[in-house]
């Protein structure tokens, strides 16, 4: 399956019966996207989201923010961006963000540039490497937290040390509105 | 059950996520807890904590720069029905609880009060599971009760400072404690060694165990 972001810009057409819209991913602007110094180049403010009734299977990867709130197995790899995994999200992947948040539940490992933070609602099964962790009480976690400061890039490839990228969603990479697999 | 299991059959008392407590955190002093933190301040040290996941400890410990694993033993306990002889857990528990490579080693073990809900036999088996993971040098801190009877359910331990530790008290009923004295510590731990021992007013025996 394969989703694909629609950037032209937007011409009204009479169309006589348009065909219904998927639900998700739906890019949206968000209000900040998340923090930045201010020698990094302006960034992007656009946000997909995956929406409650979506499953994709495969690898993710873009330029923009991300929300997940259906179900995604694979890996979900946005370094230069936030990832937010909703209060529905079930997310069965590594995942990779400037800032990762955590509302659902995750099984897999957790990388963070800049911070991890796991909400009341949210649950953990696996590893994770921020320079910051925010585990909020009443969350659930059981793996383990490294919080030495990861070098620049450098800090996030140590994730294969710590779990050896399986390959078999290789063949089964998704797409979704501007969140480009295989980067 | 999945780990993922709405908690509340567990020995969590929470709602909407809120941990419940009954009655106002106390702050004691610990001296077995500055101890240890002198012990390892400077060093990268990887840490286990058998307690549940709290952001406040998660973010002392930070300061030290550590690795820290965290495996909520209680939590995990409350999972298993007790066998004929009443015995929660054995070596296939503790196994099964402790699934790490077998190549990981822990400098710092923070087993808090869990010891005193645990049998003599199941903290045997504990004991040698620990200690695969433990190399010379490795520091086991752990709270035994001295009083007739304790909380039904452990507390729940924050480290406020390096000297002083907030209880949460997570239950009003109380339990028959099973008072473990230094000798019987000694004992259950073999190959570690008692290398600091505090007994406090609130009637908690701080232990400060030394892998040999």
């Amino acid at each position: 399956m394969v989703w694909k972001k629609n950037d032209d810009p937007i011409h009204p057409e009479p169309t006589p019966a348009a065909p219904p819209r998927p639900a998700v991913p739906t890019p949206s602007p968000t209000p900040s996207g998340g923090p930045s110094s201010g020698h990094e180049p302006p960034r992007r403010t656009d946000r997909a989201t995956i929406g409650a009734s979506i499953f994709i299977k495969g690898d993710l990867s873009g330029e923009e923010d991300l929300v997940i709130e259906g179900r995604v197995e694979g890996k979900v790899d946005l370094k230069q961006n936030n990832v937010t995994v909703g209060k529905n999200g079930k997310v069965k992947a590594d995942v990779s963000g400037r800032v990762v948040t955590i509302e659902g539940e995750v099984t897999g490992n957790v990388f963070a540039r800049e911070q991890a933070i796991l909400r009341q609602s949210g649950a953990i099964s696996g590893n994770i490497q921020a320079p910051r962790v925010i585990l909020e009480d009443g969350s659930r976690f059981k793996g383990s937290i490294d919080m030495e400061t990861p070098k620049e890039l450098g800090g996030l490839n140590r994730e294969r040390e710590l779990r050896p990228e399986p390959s078999h969603h290789e063949a089964n990479r998704a797409e979704v509105a501007g969140v480009k697999a295989g980067a | 059950m999945s780990w993922f299991s709405p908690r509340g059959s567990g020995p969590h008392k929470e709602q909407q996520g809120r941990v419940q407590t009954v009655a106002e955190p106390e702050v004691h002093r610990s001296l077995a807890l500055a101890a240890l933190f002198d012990d390892i301040r400077g060093r990268k040290v990887q840490v286990l904590d058998l307690g549940p996941a709290l952001g406040s400890n998660v973010e002392f410990l930070s300061q030290f720069g550590c690795k820290l694993f965290i495996e909520d033993l209680y939590a995990a306990l409350a999972t298993r029905a007790p066998s004929g002889d009443g015995e929660l857990a054995g070596p296939e528990f503790f196994a099964e609880f402790l699934a790490i490579p077998e190549e990981t080693r822990f400098d710092v073990i923070f087993a808090w009060d869990l010891f005193n809900y645990l049998q003599r036999k199941e903290l045997v088996h504990f004991a040698a599971r620990l200690s695969r993971h433990c190399d010379r040098g490795a520091r086991l801190f752990a709270l035994i009760s001295i009083l007739k009877t304790m909380p039904a359910q452990p507390f729940r331990f924050k480290i406020q400072d390096e000297q002083h530790l907030i209880y949460e008290r997570r239950t009003s009923s109380e339990r028959p404690s099973p008072r473990y004295a230094p000798l019987e510590v000694t004992d259950i731990f073999k190959g570690f060694r008692v290398d600091r021992s505090f007994l406090l007013r609130h009637g908690i025996q701080e232990f400060l165990l030394v892998k040999d």
